[in-house]
Parts: structure tokens; C-alpha cells; sequence
């Protein structure tokens, strides 16, 4: 059975720590929160015990499991034509945008991505619908990549509606 | 147009009206707390009140300025805080002229232009008919005209042929693309958007009257003498008919006068009994048109017709009110100027796992809902189980028809111009937007259509809703669609890459 047509680059590897670490945080918080709880609500009960339990399974099953999956199926590639990125693992999805309708490039590097030395670009275009970022780029790729976007969607002309 | 113009004197009328207009709550308030005290300061705040809206109504005209200069609309406003808007011509996707029962008496336009910024357009309030018709035609009209101007600067020897073609004559006649037949009035109780219109007004009319108590009181004694079903029946009649004869009338005040006509490259919309409005667009603008057809409408025959622009405040604009089919695909056609094929055309269907899968999501209704609600009914006793059974199977039947309609409804086509898009479960839709208006594409495939291979395709463009989603497509024939489009993408599984592999 095949798949939609895959774009060729995957992210920086390092991506999956900084998932996998902002996973764990995660769980620690939904912890404290359930301590909080269990210390502070006046009564506590078998199913909420039950309901506890479920959150953290499915957390901790998320910290285990999500980052490589992700690591996986997310893909990116920019060529002279186009922007392409898939993401998603059940619900697979493919977004193309040509180079020639870009509107806006962002770059954007927030605190934990710097830790790891990534960037995020994200592409949009005239379409609300039509925007498309690229998590987990290593920090220098990201640069490269916006710097080749912004030279070919300067050399494009129209207002790209 | 190069120097200042103001607003048109005969505003200094209208606006100390609108200014009492605004003014008049807030000062009734005052006057009744006030008043209720001192009853005397009621003939100071009096005349307070009158030369504040006289004051505010003509601060705008010794305000406002505006010209046109160096292909740019300049528009200077504001007392305290002074404001200058500028719009480069070039920029200028829309120019609405609007009137209210005062502008009209006094030969008035209000003009909004649009330029593309999705917060507000300029606003111009107002002036004389000839003004405005005049400044529309330098910020849209006058586009053509530009073009012989820079050709002569440049001395080009290749813009000789622009030049010529853009010297005809300066105003072709336009052409009239439809007008309001009254008969169409006829659609309108079947279009339930209007609904909420006519609700309002009823509800108003409600509300003035009063004896509510005593009447109230006898009406409900004879009504349970009487036979319930009876007064049922009148009540429903009663209301059906006061729906037609509203919705009807409602159509006939908003699309009054209705004209639709293509004038050296815009379109122009005027409709209206009372308040009249005139939109133009560029044609440049317009990506394409979308035909809907709710299901009430369509036992008649009928159908509203949309274009998708780009640049105006909301994507989809209304081109024709609820009128017949045939009419509607054919002044869309002419929009669209491809012949006819994009609205004609017939739409490749999906195939059946296409409709197996759209059976299935009319069915959550019955089994997300009324199934639980079903059995919980019986559990708790609220309902036998014999009708259980029957809303049930009811709730399945309806699904099936939902579901047997939207497969029907789905579908897709390529014309030489044009992408079309047919889809819609009670309401059938198509959409037909221009090639060259699709700015990118998304492929989206659940884990349900992946058993099957197919995808959600979505193009998204800057007109209209910003995208049109095809569902439930075959993958093969979604990648096809996608390079026979945007021919420039096929490349991807080949394409050179350009930034370092990781």
C-alpha cells in the first residue's frame, strides 16, 4: 500500500530529544497537578485514582513512543518550485506550497529549541489554509533554507494571490 | 485630481442627523437623570444637545480632505487625532458606493474603497453622486488609461502595442450581465438565511403589542374549547404564510433594482430599494464563482450564485440573489468567461468506498446520538420501546438519504480554466475556481481512507474561503490533479534539493 509521495529530508536528530525532554516535562506537570490534587481536594475517591492513572499511562506512553514516531513521518523539502512538509502519523498530511505564491518566511527559535540548537520556518502564503512550518530544523538548515526562500520568492513577481 | 477635494457640502445635512442619531440615547439618558432632579437644566441641555450634533455632524467636512496624486489616493481626516490614509492606486481592489434614504434625497454616496488590508477601508462620507462616480473611475477605471502614460515616458519600442490597445475608446458600452426579474421573489421563502431577518422583524412588531395579559388570557380559553389541532393547523398556516409574504418582501427591499455589469475590466453590482448599494471589482480579483443549491431551494429549481475574490473583507461575495438554476449558470458562466464549462461540466465521482465513507459519517448522527439517547430513554422510561425503535430507524432512514446525497453531490472536473469541485451534503455546491487562483495544496489522509487510498485534497488560494477541499478522492487522481494544475510541482520526487541533506 503507498502512501502520499514523500518529501526527502527529515528533520535534525536532535529534534527528537527536545521532543522527547518537552514530553517527560509534560508528564512531570500532569503529576504535580494530580500530588496537588490528591493532597488539597477534601475527598478522593477509587475512579479518580482511575482517571490519574489513565493520564499518566497516556503520558508517559506519549514521551515514549511520540518522538520517534514524529521523527519519522515528519519530512520536509524545498526545491526552486516549492515548499513541501508532511506531518502526522494516523491522520497523514501533505502540504505543498509554491515558491512563487510565498508571502512570508519566519524563522522562529524559542527558548527550549536554542538549548537544542533547532529552528522552526514557517511559510505562508495568501490562503490562511495554505500556511506550512517545518519543526525541528537544526538552527543552520533553517537559516539556509530561508535565505534560498527569500532570494527565489524576491525573484517572483505579482502580489502571489 | 490633484488638488484637495472635500466632501460635498450638502453633507453638512446628514451629518448633525447621524450625529443626533448616535447622540440621542446616551442623551436621553443624561436628560431623564438630570431632569428628573432639575428640571430646569432640561432647557440648557436642550440646545446642549442640539449644537453638539450640529458641532459633531460638521467636523468631518471641515476635516476630510482627499486627492489623487502620483497614483496614489491620499485621504487626510480627523480633528484631535489627525489621520492621513494613503492607498496606491494600484492597490485599490474594490470601490463601494452606498447610499441610505438620505443620502438618496440629497443626491449623496457614501464611498468605501478596499484595498486588500483585511482590517477597514477608507471610508468617504459622502459625496455627490458625481464625485463619487468619478473618483470610482479614477481608482478603477483609470487602469488602462495608466499604461499609454508610462509607454510614452519610457519610449519603448515593445510598449507601442499596449499603447494601442489601451487607446480605444475610452468607455466601452458596458454590458449588462442581469437584472432583477420581480418573480424571482418567488425563491425566496425557500432560502432559510433570511430566517433570522424576518424572525427579528416579527419579534420587533411583537413587541409593540402590548395588551399581551387580557387578550392572552381569552385567546388561551378559547383555544382549549376549541379543537387544539385545529388552532395547530391555522397557527402553522398562519406563520407559513406571514414567512412567504416577509421573505418575499425582504428579497424585494435588499436586491431591488438589482444590475450586474461588466464595465472596462470591473464588475458592478447595484441592488437596493431603500438603501442602495453599488459594489465594484476588479475582474482581475475574481478567482472564480461558487453555485449553491440548499435543499429547499432546489425542489425549485433555484440557486444563489457567489464569487470568489480576492482583496475584499470577506472572500465570497454575492453575485445573484435566489434565482433560477439555468439563469444563475449562466450569468456565472459569463463571470467566469470560460463558455459555460466550468459550471456544465460533469463531475468525475469518487467511486464507492467514496460513498460508503460518506454513508457512514451521515450515519453519526444515528449511532453518536440518537441510538444513546434512544436507549437511554427506555432504560429510564421516559419513551416505549416501540417508538425508540422508530426514531431510530427514522434517524437511519434520513442518514441514508443524507448520505446517498452527499456521494451524489461529490465530484470533481478540470476544464481547460478552470478546477471544479462539486460538494455538499444537503446543500449541493460547486465551486469553481480558476488555476491559476490555486497558491498551494494539501493532501490529508486518515487512518480510515488509507485502507482505500484516498485523500482529502485541499486547494488553497487567497479568494473565497481561502480554500476548497475535495474529499475522499482517489490518491493517483489526487497527485494527477495536483501536477496537471501546478504544472511547476510535478518535479518532487526528482527534484534537486537544494539545502544540505541531514
Amino acid at each position: 500500500m503507498s502512501t502520499l509521495p514523500e518529501p526527502r529530508h527529515r528533520v535534525s536528530e536532535q529534534a527528537v530529544r527536545m521532543w522527547r525532554m518537552t514530553a517527560w516535562l509534560s508528564t512531570a506537570v500532569s503529576l504535580i497537578v494530580i500530588a496537588g490534587l490528591y493532597l488539597f481536594l477534601p475527598w478522593w475517591s477509587w475512579w479518580a485514582w482511575v482517571i490519574a492513572a489513565l493520564v499518566l499511562i497516556a503520558d508517559v506512553a506519549y514521551a515514549l513512543l511520540s518522538p520517534c514516531l514524529r521523527y519519522r513521518v515528519h519530512r520536509w523539502e524545498v526545491t526552486d518550485e516549492a515548499v513541501y512538509a508532511r506531518t502526522g502519523w494516523l491522520n497523514v498530511e501533505v502540504a505543498i506550497a509554491p515558491l512563487s505564491r510565498v508571502q512570508t518566511v519566519d524563522v522562529e527559535q524559542g527558548a527550549i529549541m536554542r538549548l537544542y540548537g533547532l529552528a522552526s520556518v514557517t511559510v505562508t502564503t495568501a490562503s490562511s489554509a495554505g500556511s506550512i512550518s517545518i519543526d525541528g530544523l537544526d538552527a543552520a538548515t533553517a537559516r539556509e533554507v530561508v535565505a534560498h526562500l527569500t532570494t527565489v520568492t524576491a525573484a517572483s513577481e505579482g502580489d502571489a494571490t | 485630481m490633484s488638488d484637495w477635494q472635500r466632501l460635498d457640502p450638502r453633507v453638512l445635512l446628514i451629518g448633525p442627523v447621524e450625529a443626533a442619531r448616535q447622540l440621542v440615547v446616551p442623551a436621553v439618558i443624561a436628560m431623564v437623570g438630570i431632569g428628573s432632579q432639575q428640571p430646569r437644566a432640561l432647557l440648557l441641555l436642550t440646545p446642549l444637545f442640539v449644537i453638539g450634533a450640529v458641532v459633531l455632524g460638521v467636523i468631518p467636512w471641515l476635516t476630510t480632505r482627499f486627492r489623487i496624486e502620483d497614483e496614489r489616493l491620499l485621504v487626510h481626516t480627523g480633528l484631535l487625532n489627525r489621520k492621513q490614509l494613503t492607498a496606491p492606486i494600484e492597490r485599490v481592489r474594490s470601490v463601494d458606493l452606498e447610499a441610505t434614504v438620505l443620502h438618496r434625497l440629497l443626491s449623496l454616496r457614501k464611498v468605501l474603497v478596499g484595498t486588500g488590508v483585511d482590517d477597514g477601508r477608507i471610508e468617504l462620507d459622502s459625496l455627490s453622486v458625481a464625485q463619487a462616480q468619478d473618483l470610482r473611475e479614477r481608482l478603477l477605471g483609470s487602469r488602462p488609461a495608466a499604461v499609454p502614460a508610462t509607454a510614452e515616458d519610457g519610449l519603448d519600442a515593445s510598449s507601442v502595442g499596449l499603447h494601442e490597445s489601451t487607446a480605444l475608446p475610452a468607455a466601452p458600452a458596458p454590458v449588462v450581465l442581469a437584472r432583477l426579474d420581480p418573480r424571482w421573489a418567488r425563491f425566496a421563502p425557500f432560502s432559510l438565511a433570511r430566517l433570522a431577518v424576518v424572525a427579528g422583524l416579527v419579534g420587533a412588531i411583537w413587541q409593540f403589542d402590548l395588551p399581551v395579559e387580557e387578550t392572552g388570557q381569552d385567546v388561551w380559553n378559547w383555544a382549549v374549547q376549541a379543537s387544539i389541532w385545529l388552532v395547530g393547523i391555522g397557527l402553522a398556516l398562519g406563520l407559513i404564510s406571514l414567512w412567504c409574504v416577509g421573505s418575499a418582501l425582504s428579497y424585494l427591499v435588499s436586491w431591488w433594482d438589482l444590475r450586474l455589469a461588466r464595465e472596462h475590466g470591473n464588475l458592478t453590482l447595484t441592488r437596493g430599494l431603500f438603501t442602495t448599494t453599488s459594489t465594484t471589482v476588479e475582474e482581475d480579483r475574481i478567482r472564480g464563482v461558487e453555485l449553491q443549491e440548499p435543499v429547499l431551494l432546489r425542489m425549485v429549481r433555484g440557486a444563489e450564485l457567489k464569487s470568489l475574490v480576492t482583496g475584499l473583507d470577506e472572500g465570497v461575495y454575492p453575485v445573484l440573489p435566489q434565482c433560477p438554476v439555468a439563469f444563475a449558470r449562466d450569468v456565472g458562466s459569463q463571470v467566469l468567461d470560460d463558455g459555460g464549462a466550468g459550471l456544465s461540466a460533469p463531475l468525475a465521482q469518487h467511486g464507492r468506498f467514496a460513498r460508503r465513507r460518506g454513508h457512514v459519517r451521515a450515519q453519526w448522527m444515528t449511532t453518536g446520538w440518537l441510538l444513546p439517547l434512544a436507549v437511554a430513554g427506555v432504560l429510564v422510561d421516559v419513551i416505549g420501546a416501540g417508538w425508540a425503535v422508530v426514531a431510530v430507524l427514522a434517524g437511519a432512514g434520513l442518514g441514508v438519504l443524507v448520505g446517498e446525497m452527499s456521494y451524489a453531490h461529490l465530484g470533481h472536473a478540470l476544464t481547460g480554466t478552470h478546477l471544479v469541485v462539486g460538494r455538499g451534503a444537503l446543500t449541493r455546491i460547486r465551486t469553481v475556481l480558476a488555476r491559476r487562483g490555486v497558491i498551494g495544496w494539501t493532501m490529508r489522509q486518515s487512518l480510515f481512507q488509507r485502507r482505500h487510498d484516498l485523500v482529502t485534497l485541499t486547494a488553497t488560494t487567497a479568494a473565497g474561503n481561502e480554500f476548497v477541499a475535495l474529499r475522499d478522492v482517489d490518491r493517483a487522481i489526487a497527485v494527477a490533479l495536483i501536477r496537471e494544475v501546478s504544472p511547476t510541482l510535478g518535479r518532487w520526487d526528482l527534484a534537486a534539493a537544494v539545502s544540505s541533506r541531514r
